[in-house]
């Protein structure tokens, strides 16, 4: 038998900085929390065929279920062809995503998210326990856009690693200062034709508690990195 | 926590149950495709909105996209998917294929050595159909991903190595946009295991999720 090996890893990087810039607190965390939403997602690219004949109409070919972070199913599609019945020279704009996180600035339902909440994580796990919504108002934090860096392959490590780092940087323009304790990546699943969007749904890929509190001061900024390592043999 | 197995078994008798230590760049780069979306795209948007790179099994390479919308003005359909896996019998190019090569593993890996080809001539296998099955709780979970292979020529067939092969297709009713298959993962099994005539063999892939 070969030996145990993990094939994909996570780490959560955060820096804290004060409202001059300077770096007040950092640490990195090992993630130990991908959901059951993210195996459905994989589940569903198993499930998908890919070959169809042109002129398919299938919407969807191939779906899934994930969790809504307000606790109700939702079908997530991962394969789908549209077809409009009214005629030729039509434009299409077919297609989709299954499982996106670059999320704008000021959107605060994908992409990376932060919570100030404790409960423990457990794999059915669709929300965070209390999330900190963009805004400047109290309490609130002012969501940068999201990055995915493609880091690429780095064989100096034993065993070689693919690596992404997803990032997104978080104001507080509050006058209080604002504590994170939990991370969440959310993925957003969106199929539309030229018409309609027939699929929107927003759901929670990953969560982590931190291990310790990161306070990110009135006029301060923290910038969190969920750093995915795939291992290769 | 995220682990990964291959199994393999013959007759009906598991023969290998091992950890997949395999998965290749490929991978990394497909799933950075999919991640890097953004969704929420106008209804008039096309093309591509994230894509990347990946290495064909013949060593070309090629644009995969993890969010796409079909191009072509003058079609009645369109649609598609960033990685399907799930292919028909008889199908060989992608899916969960076998070969008889040994060489090790490595990420920059784009084929298996040595396919062993559709068929049911000598030192080929039948490419049966993929089976997927899932289980989900607080604690544990798992999917898994299961192709059987018969040999029904009058040899027996030796398999020494599996793999892992996606698809990432786009068309419309006027054509095909993107058509790319590419090899994601690749397992040497630690001992050949031999499919005599009328035999069978079952690979499966289980990726678990546990706290």
């Amino acid at each position: 038998m070969s030996q145990p090996l993990n094939p994909m890893k996570g780490f959560i990087e955060i820096e804290v900085r004060d409202r001059e810039g300077r770096v007040i607190q950092k640490g990195r965390h090992e993630m130990r929390s991908f959901t059951n939403n993210f195996l459905k997602i994989l589940e569903g690219f198993f499930n998908a065929y890919g070959n169809y004949p042109p002129g398919y109409d299938a919407r969807p070919a191939t779906k899934t279920t994930v969790v809504a972070p307000d606790g109700t199913s939702k079908d997530a599609w991962i394969e789908a062809y549209f077809y409009y019945a009214y005629g030729v020279n039509t434009y299409t704009y077919s297609g989709g995503v299954a499982m996106a996180t670059r999320a704008g600035a000021g959107v605060d339902s994908y992409g990376i998210v932060v919570g100030s909440g404790t409960a423990p994580f457990n794999l059915n796990d669709r929300a965070l326990a209390t999330k900190i919504a963009h805004g400047t108002g109290a309490g609130q934090l002012s969501y940068d856009p999201v990055s995915l860096d493609d880091l690429g392959l780095d064989t100096s490590v034993s065993p070689p690693v693919y690596r992404l780092r997803l990032v997104r940087g978080f104001k507080n323009l509050t006058s209080s200062p604002i504590t994170i304790t939990e991370v969440g990546v959310f993925a957003r699943n969106y199929w539309k034709h030229y018409a309609s969007v027939f699929v929107d749904v927003m759901f929670l890929i990953a969560r982590d508690v931190l291990p310790s509190s990161y306070t990110v001061p009135a006029g301060g900024s923290a910038t969190v990195a969920v750093v995915i390592e795939v291992v290769m043999g | 926590m995220i682990r990964a197995e291959v199994v393999v078994e013959l007759d009906g008798r598991e023969v290998y149950r091992g950890e997949s230590k395999s998965f290749v760049q490929n991978f990394g780069k497909i799933l950075f495709a999919i991640l890097n979306g953004t969704g929420g795209v106008p209804l008039n948007y096309t093309g591509s909105v994230s894509s990347a790179t990946v290495q064909k099994p013949d060593g070309s390479t090629a644009t995969v996209h993890g969010e796409y919308y079909t191009t072509k003005t003058d079609a009645q359909s369109g649609g598609g998917t960033a990685m399907g896996f799930n292919a028909r019998a008889g199908e060989d190019a992608w899916g969960i294929l076998v070969g008889s090569g040994s060489d090790p593993e490595s990420p920059t890996q784009y084929n298996l050595k040595s396919k062993i080809a559709h068929g049911t001539d000598p030192g080929k296998l039948y490419y049966d159909v993929h089976t997927v099955t899932s289980s989900y709780s607080n604690t544990s979970s798992y999917v898994e991903i299961t192709r059987s292979f018969i040999n029904k020529s009058s040899q027996p067939v030796t398999v020494r190595e599996v793999g892992l092969f996606a698809r990432n297709r786009y068309q419309t009713s006027a054509g095909v946009e993107v058509d790319v298959i590419f090899m994601v993962a690749r397992d040497v099994l630690p001992n050949p295991v031999t499919v005599n005539p009328l035999g069978s063999l079952l690979v499966r892939y289980r990726v678990v999720l546990t706290t």
